[in-house]
């Protein structure tokens, strides 16, 4: 069943055609990825599918209904969760809080609740705490909870994003270049991680990366974007020899080089 | 230098010492205040006694305690020995409180807000208006008052008031927030400010068609909520006087009156502070502060929350401001500057933004220092003034020291001094704010 | 035709004078047309006197003033705005900049009272002279402020800045308070009186009963802020300094790249601006004859308005901008009493500009000539 699906997306800045006519379908379950050239409207697609842009034209379905329209938040609250290709944590907050903060939806206190400390609040917080270790161990962070965000080192700051966004319990994590700057062990620990929110957590993971290495090894679904356009989809057997993904990645010179 | 703070920190904190230290602050703080209620340091001295119970770790129901003793206790005994001090105890209440709310504000949400003391406004007005005699003046020019007239409510209604002030300024709050809230920081920082000065120039001028705040003059008489029954007053009466050594009037009542109901509300807004900080709602307003684009993929509300914000400010200068009307009696425009606004900003700023211990230390740094600082110098320089000393080697004489020279009208030159030091230096303020450590011994057994 | 056009007289002189005249032609026209349509409307419900006829009675006069006031705005609004267009902060302490400019120069021509020479002296050399002064300590002292209070904060989060810049604000309105204060015992400035400045030049428009009035400093003023303004837009246009300035506005890092040095030119913006802001001060003082330190605070706000209201970051829309509010503020205080018979007056005007600023951010918060710019995520 179809769990994303976005017809005829188009998103223009001024002259400038970031995302043109895009179709694709995820299914649900899926770990399917959308690649690209830098420059390609990657990350512009992600942003008009969480609702920081609105699309000059097209549609976008999730889980059956549409999200034109929609501002961000109430997209996060259909269900989708993202990281951001350059880290995005709340700094000066600590680990725990930054998934606590992940949690805002889900979280059900009130006003009166809160002002008045009622049981529930207590219940629900301390359940809320409970969760957000287990997703501190499920991403492999350990004895940093209490820690500023901003103050660990790069990789684990790429788990507390991760784990902030399954705090909110998506049924789709859309992850924005997540093994950038990781050397290939973290990259390794990385996809091993990606495969478990799909295995152990159910949620279907889209992925954006412009690191072939990283797609091929994990993607059952793989997406090609160039200048905007999708130019080719399909297994990653079938954009490894895909003439179009090669001449995009390489150059069209390069290419001709590789046949011949 | 830090370090030889951090070793007296840590040789005061040490075992039984803090109990020494702070009951010593305590017992030589209201004697010399006894002694010599006119003496600045031992106000002062007086004064690190709640810093002490704050910093040093003792058994909090020892600190409960102690902190009970001084408030209910010490201090109004001797104020009323020496009423200036409540004086500066009530006005650093005052502020305290507004300074919470903008912190709320400015501190947790990341809003700046420069036309703070509007609601403020809102709330002094309110009670002025229906607590005085300008219902029934609403169709006289100001100044041109009817002997006639009569207040249009008993005093008691003042309680309710209380709230009625507190939602008014919370609806405006609302109101002004509703359009502004999606505009960014800086944007909203101008609007803000224009808004403040809509407030002041609608007092200022809506004396007519209808006189609701009879204009420049300000409304006065207002009334104040009634003292507790006669028999009551002279229980303690009689208990005071010997103490204080005069006679006890019903103006010295009204100030320890007036000093409880503040002490009151500011320990009821240490408590909602803390605890919408560490709520929901508290960990999404500093998520919208460190990054509104995160915040909102994680599915925050932004305008919502920062409505909350924006109400939950509002409402805690809308209830000072009842009581500020009550206090004194009286309101006009110019009590609701711009300036006062950057005062409070300023409180909030060197306590330090989001820290709620900061900011409540930062508003009575700021009064301590317009109120008894700068006074005590224009006071010392008019003195200087009158007499015939000479700076020796330019030969100046303090005689022809220009009458400009008056410190305490340079209020402006110390807020903005505060200001920019401590962004440049101090960004954090002088109590940074601290994230709540939580037990996470669940995560250390594995 | 492209030759003419490309034509450098025509380019910096012609052209923006002419862009300066149609927007007075075209804000004033279309002001008047409302407020004789709304006479019309309300002849009725005022009863004391003929609306219509005192509407335009009062006409002309309501325009010359909004235009004077309008281009003192504009020369203020172009140092918010370049400095905006520059760094994205909003410079709190123009507004005292402003004001300082105006003390320099009305300082200076109090020196030559004093000295007795005033009367003698040639009255525009004078008036050049507090003007290059005013422009010369205003410039510097924008530039020093820039070094002390907002250079070291450059990169921090954008409110931080700012509370700086209304620091500062603070500080400069007290020292000159004080300065004042401790040499000559007073901390209001009033003009001296020399020159022909107040008397009335006639000016008789065909068609209209009344004569139309206008003050020799109204001439000088507004002739004065078109040179400065012209003068202006050929420097940023035209000259070599003006492309670095755009080049670091568009792009920091990478006019930092090209070779730009990025500090000096942003020292040179602060410059550029506080020297205009200076400037307007002085003719602001001629106008209204009576300073104090305070005196920045609402012209300030009212300049921020108008370049946001003409689309903050651009140097036509702080012109446009500057006169739209000018003659809106001139609309509103001259007409407001008589529409609603004294219930609401000229007191209202100082909030006008705000109500303007709010409106205007809810609907077209880039302004009216300003590009909707997309968010970055």
């Amino acid at each position: 069943m179809a769990l994303l699906k976005t017809t005829n997306v188009v998103k223009r800045f001024g002259g400038l055609t970031a995302v043109n006519k895009i179709n694709l379908v995820f299914e649900k379950g899926q770990i399917a990825s959308i690649i690209g050239p830098n420059g390609a409207g990657k990350t512009t697609f992600f942003n008009t599918l969480t609702g920081i842009y609105t699309p000059e034209e097209g549609e976008i379905e999730f889980d059956g209904r549409s999200l034109i329209g929609l501002r961000p938040d109430q997209v996060a609250t259909r269900g989708i969760a993202r990281t951001f290709q350059n880290i995005r944590l709340f700094g000066s907050m600590t680990v725990i809080e930054n998934i606590l903060v992940g949690m805002h939806i889900r979280l059900k206190q009130t006003g009166m609740d809160i002002l008045f400390r009622r049981k529930f609040f207590f219940e629900e917080e301390a359940e809320a705490e409970e969760r957000a270790k287990e997703l501190m161990s499920f991403v492999g962070l350990r004895n940093v909870g209490n820690e500023l965000a901003r103050n660990l080192p790069y990789g684990g700051q790429r788990r507390i994003e991760i784990a902030r966004a399954l705090a909110a319990n998506p049924s789709l994590i859309l992850l924005d270049e997540p093994t950038a700057g990781m050397n290939p062990n973290e990259t390794a620990d990385a996809i091993k991680l990606f495969r478990s929110i799909r295995d152990d957590k159910g949620i279907t993971v889209l992925l954006i990366e412009h690191d072939m290495r990283v797609i091929m090894n994990i993607s059952e679904r793989i997406s090609v974007m160039d200048y905007g356009e999708k130019i080719a989809e399909g297994t990653p057997a079938e954009i490894r020899s895909d003439q179009r993904v090669i001449e995009a990645y390489l150059g069209r010179e390069a290419a001709a080089a590789t046949q011949a | 230098m830090k370090n030889f703070f951090d070793n007296f920190y840590a040789r005061i904190n040490n075992g039984k010492n803090p109990y020494y230290v702070t009951f010593g602050l305590l017992i030589l703080g209201a004697v010399l205040v006894y002694i010599s209620p006119r003496s600045l340091l031992a106000f002062m001295i007086l004064m690190l006694c709640p810093m002490a119970i704050y910093f040093l770790n003792m058994e909090t129901k020892i600190k409960v305690l102690i902190g009970i003793l001084l408030a209910v206790v010490i201090i109004p005994v001797l104020g009323i020995r020496n009423i200036f001090y409540l004086e500066v105890i009530f006005q650093i209440s005052v502020f305290a409180a507004l300074a919470l709310g903008l912190n709320i504000v400015v501190g947790m949400a990341g809003l700046l807000d420069l036309g703070y003391v509007a609601f403020y406004a809102v709330g002094a007005y309110l009670w002025a208006i229906f607590g005085s005699k300008q219902l029934s003046l609403l169709y006289s020019v100001p100044g041109a008052a009817a002997a006639s007239a009569e207040f249009s409510l008993d005093p008691r209604w003042f309680w309710l008031f209380l709230f009625l002030g507190l939602a008014l300024a919370a609806l405006t709050g609302i109101l002004l927030g509703l359009p502004v809230l999606r505009l960014r920081g800086d944007y909203l920082a101008i609007v803000t400010l224009g808004f403040g000065e809509v407030i002041r120039v609608l007092a200022l001028n809506l004396d007519k068609p209808i006189n609701l705040t009879n204009g420049p003059q300000g409304i006065t008489p207002i009334q104040r909520p009634p003292l507790p029954p006669s028999y009551i007053m002279d229980v303690f009466r009689n208990i005071l006087e010997p103490i204080v050594g005069h006679e006890v009037t019903d103006a010295q009542f009204y100030n320890v009156f007036f000093y409880f109901i503040a002490l009151i509300v500011i320990m009821v807004a240490i408590v909602v502070a803390r605890r919408l900080e560490d709520s929901r709602i508290g960990r999404a307003w500093t998520a919208i502060r460190e990054d509104e684009t995160a915040a909102i993929a994680m599915g925050i509300p932004l305008v919502q929350m920062k409505l909350y914000a924006f109400a939950a400010g509002a409402s805690f200068a809308g209830i000072m401001g009842v009581i500020y009307g009550a206090n004194r009696t009286f309101v006009s425009p110019e009590s609701f500057s711009f300036l006062q606004s950057i005062g409070v900003l300023t409180m909030v700023i060197l306590g330090g933004l989001g820290s709620i211990p900061g900011v409540i230390i930062g508003a009575a740094v700021v009064v301590f220092l317009n109120i008894q600082v700068l006074q005590t110098f224009s006071l010392f320089l008019s003195s200087l003034r009158q007499s015939d000393a000479v700076i020796p080697i330019i030969n100046f004489a303090w005689r022809d020291l220009s009458n400009q020279l008056d410190p305490a009208k340079y209020q402006k030159l110390v807020f903005g001094l505060i200001l920019v030091i401590m962004m440049i230096y101090r960004p954090a303020g002088l109590i940074p704010a601290e994230r709540r450590q939580r037990e996470l011994t669940h995560e250390e057994d594995e | 035709m492209k030759t003419f056009t490309s034509n450098p007289f025509y380019k910096f002189i012609i052209f923006p004078v002419g862009q300066m005249l149609a927007f007075i032609l075209g804000a004033g026209t279309l002001l008047s047309v409302i407020i004789i349509l709304l006479a019309y409307i309300f002849r009725g419900s005022v009863t004391n006197l003929d609306l219509v006829e005192r509407t335009i009675t009062i006409l002309p006069k309501v325009l010359i003033d909004g235009i004077t006031i309008g281009f003192v705005y504009a020369t203020i609004a172009l140092g918010y705005t370049m400095v905006y267009g520059v760094l994205e902060f909003i410079n709190f302490s123009h507004s005292e900049i402003f004001m300082v400019g105006g003390v320099v120069g009305v300082e200076l021509l109090r020196y030559f009272d004093a000295q007795g020479s005033l009367a003698t002296m040639n009255e525009y050399v004078v008036i050049g002279m507090a003007i290059v002064l005013g422009m010369v300590i205003a410039g510097g002292l924008a530039v020093t402020v820039e070094r002390i209070a907002y250079k070291p904060l450059r990169g921090a989060p954008r409110l931080v800045p700012l509370i700086s810049a209304i620091g500062m604000s603070f500080i400069l309105q007290d020292a000159v308070r004080l300065i004042l204060g401790l040499t000559t015992g007073e901390f209001n400035v009033i003009l001296p009186q020399f020159g022909t400045f107040d008397e009335f030049q006639i000016l008789t428009i065909p068609g209209i009963a009344n004569a139309v009035q206008i003050q020799n400093k109204t001439i000088l003023l507004i002739a004065v802020t078109v040179m400065m303004l012209v003068g202006l837009n050929f420097l940023v246009n035209g000259t070599k300094i003006g492309k670095a300035i755009r080049a670091v506005a568009q792009d920091r890092p990478t006019a930092s790249l090209m070779g730009i040095n990025v500090n000096l030119i942003i020292s040179l913006t602060f410059l550029i601006g506080g020297a205009l802001g200076g400037a307007a001060g002085v003719l602001f003082a001629l106008k209204v004859t009576r300073l104090d330190p305070f005196v920045g605070f609402f012209p300030g706000l009212k300049a921020f308005t108008a370049a946001v209201l003409g689309g903050i970051g651009n140097l036509t829309g702080a012109l446009l901008g500057g006169l739209v509010l000018g003659l809106l503020e001139s609309f509103g205080a001259s007409y407001l009493g008589i529409f609603t018979e004294g219930a609401f007056g000229a007191e209202y005007k100082d909030i006008l500009a705000f109500a303007i600023l709010i409106i205007i951010l809810i609907f077209r918060p880039s302004g009216l000539l300003g590009q909707t710019v997309g968010q970055k995520a």
